[in-house]
């Protein structure tokens, strides 16, 4: 069965095992995720939520079943190309206190996938930094070392960098973990603009915590215990 | 001037494999880097018995041995270590059954022991511009490249995820390791290469936390050791190879010994602190 054009992401009877695991991590997952919508995949600690966002990056690999990201097959060598339309912010984002990359650096490292030394950065790189740098609070703290920066700034850091990359499909892995009410209120909204603005633009949202996301979701993946138990379509 | 060359020739080779040593470490690809390192010495095995040229056929052997470790590990879903360890026994081995399968001829020759123990005499004027070589095109690969690496630096996953092609960048760092390998494991001996390859960078780790003062110092190290072991090995009629290691990981315990030195007065420094602040809160309550 291939994947139907106009589909961000397809599942089709996906199992994934970690090596060395006995019990697989995912089972048996078909999922469809078109273009043009904020889906919101809930589910307990444990359920298999960052399996399932990362297979779909191809980050890992189904030992049954296939994965499509874009319409590419994610076991496919095009999968490095089709990637680099994506963005992702993952769960594991903290960085010790001696890395010593710049919060403006990290944003910058964003778009490194598409250029070598000599290629200029883009030209709406320095107003869209500003404009959401500016947006989540983190202006002033682009100059300093990333790793001095808290778990919450360090978090806004890494949604900046995600978005300055203009994907076609974002990942956020529990974007709201480390952010306080105000903030999470503050990226739910940015995350909403961001697909309206550029149309066909998907956003995928890992979330067990916070509810506010759920009111704008139009679509809404359960998964425990490895297995989707339900999904629901809001609009 | 007699000395020069060997001075200059440990120099470059503790310089490359100092700064190589920090990718590796950094792109978690030790273990694989390990594995090049046999298969170089199993290369210089097969072509002394076989009579080719050593460096060259070390090269191929290196190179040819990145290359398949970079394919299998990507394409196999084997975990890399065991992968990597599989074919460290298997060259192990290879290296050994060649040496035992030669003549006595080839066991009595002075390349055998150079290939296993190093030698000054191994380094020549050649040697120092293929090394000068191989650093300069490494140079230029990681200006160019410098937003990639810098992803992978920063987080390998996050990079891959962004569509760094990761696994092509770690074969590209192996296969510069694997020449620059091929071209001193004459000098340090084909048992002992490596730790001029790990033992500057752990030491570089335990001296800083600071990854560009890590980038930094560990280059440092490898030419500091590598002169230091030369010397050692010329003042008390060492092999050299041997020198150089032992003095790498002199310098090693030596790195822990401050870190935990460091760490220890850090925290005397906190708990002091502490103490101050509890008194002042007492007297001013």
């Amino acid at each position: 069965m291939q994947p139907i054009r106009g589909e961000a992401v397809r599942l089709e009877n996906v199992w994934i095992t970690y090596s060395g695991a006995g019990k697989p991590a995912i089972r048996n997952i078909n999922l469809s995720i078109p273009f043009g919508v904020l889906t919101l995949i809930r589910g307990p600690n444990g359920a298999g939520k960052t399996t399932l966002i990362e297979t779909c990056l191809g980050l890992l690999k189904p030992i049954k079943g296939n994965a499509y990201l874009l319409g590419v097959n994610t076991k496919d060598e095009r999968i490095f190309e089709v990637r680099r339309k994506c963005s992702y912010v993952p769960q594991d984002f903290m960085k010790p206190p001696y890395e010593h990359y710049t919060a403006k650096k990290v944003i910058e490292m964003g778009l490194s996938s598409n250029r070598v030394i000599t290629d200029p950065l883009p030209d709406y790189f320095q107003y869209e930094l500003e404009f959401y740098a500016k947006e989540l609070d983190v202006l002033s703290l682009l100059e300093k070392p990333i790793g001095i920066l808290s778990g919450g700034q360090q978090q806004k850091v890494f949604i900046v960098r995600a978005l300055i990359r203009r994907p076609k499909l974002l990942f956020l892995d529990e974007p709201f973990s480390s952010l306080d009410k105000e903030s999470r209120e503050k990226v739910t909204e940015i995350v909403v603009n961001y697909i309206k603005k550029h149309r066909g633009s998907s956003a995928i949202i890992v979330s067990h915590s916070f509810s506010k996301i759920e009111e704008y979701a139009d679509i809404i993946v359960t998964i425990n215990d490895g297995v989707i138990t339900d999904i629901r379509f809001q609009r | 001037m007699l000395l020069m060359i060997p001075l200059l020739g440990a120099l470059l080779s503790g310089f490359i494999c100092g700064m190589l040593g920090y990718y590796v470490q950094r792109y978690g690809v030790t273990t694989l880097s390990f594995t090049i390192a046999h298969s170089a010495l199993a290369g210089a095995a097969i072509s002394l018995v076989l009579g080719f040229n050593t460096t060259l056929f070390t090269l191929f052997f290196a190179v040819a041995s990145a290359l398949l470790i970079g394919y299998l590990t990507s394409k196999s879903p084997i975990r890399r270590e065991l992968i990597c360890m599989g074919l460290f026994s298997l060259l192990n081995a290879v290296a050994i059954l060649m040496l035992y399968m030669s003549s006595t001829n080839v066991l009595s020759t002075v390349q055998l022991s150079t290939i296993l123990w190093g030698s000054v005499l191994a380094i020549t004027c050649e040697k120092i511009i293929a090394i000068v070589a191989i650093a300069a095109t490494f140079l230029v690969y990681a200006v160019i490249f410098k937003p990639q690496i810098d992803a992978i630096l920063f987080d390998q996953k996050l990079a891959e995820a962004e569509g760094v092609n990761v696994k092509l960048h770690s074969t590209i760092l192996l296969l510069f390791v694997g020449s620059a390998i091929a071209i001193i494991l004459r000098i340090t001996g084909g048992f002992l290469v490596f730790s001029l390859l790990y033992n500057p960078v752990a030491s570089a780790l335990l001296l800083s936390k600071r990854a560009n003062i890590q980038q930094l110092i560990s280059p440092i190290l490898g030419s500091s050791v590598a002169i230091a072991g030369l010397f050692a090995s010329f003042m008390y009629n060492l092999p050299v190879g041997a020198s150089i290691a032992l003095l790498s990981s002199v310098t090693l315990l030596l790195s822990y010994v401050s870190r935990v030195t460091i760490n220890y007065m850090l925290a005397q420094r906190s708990v002091r602190s502490k103490e101050d602040i509890e008194e002042a809160f007492t007297v001013h309550l």
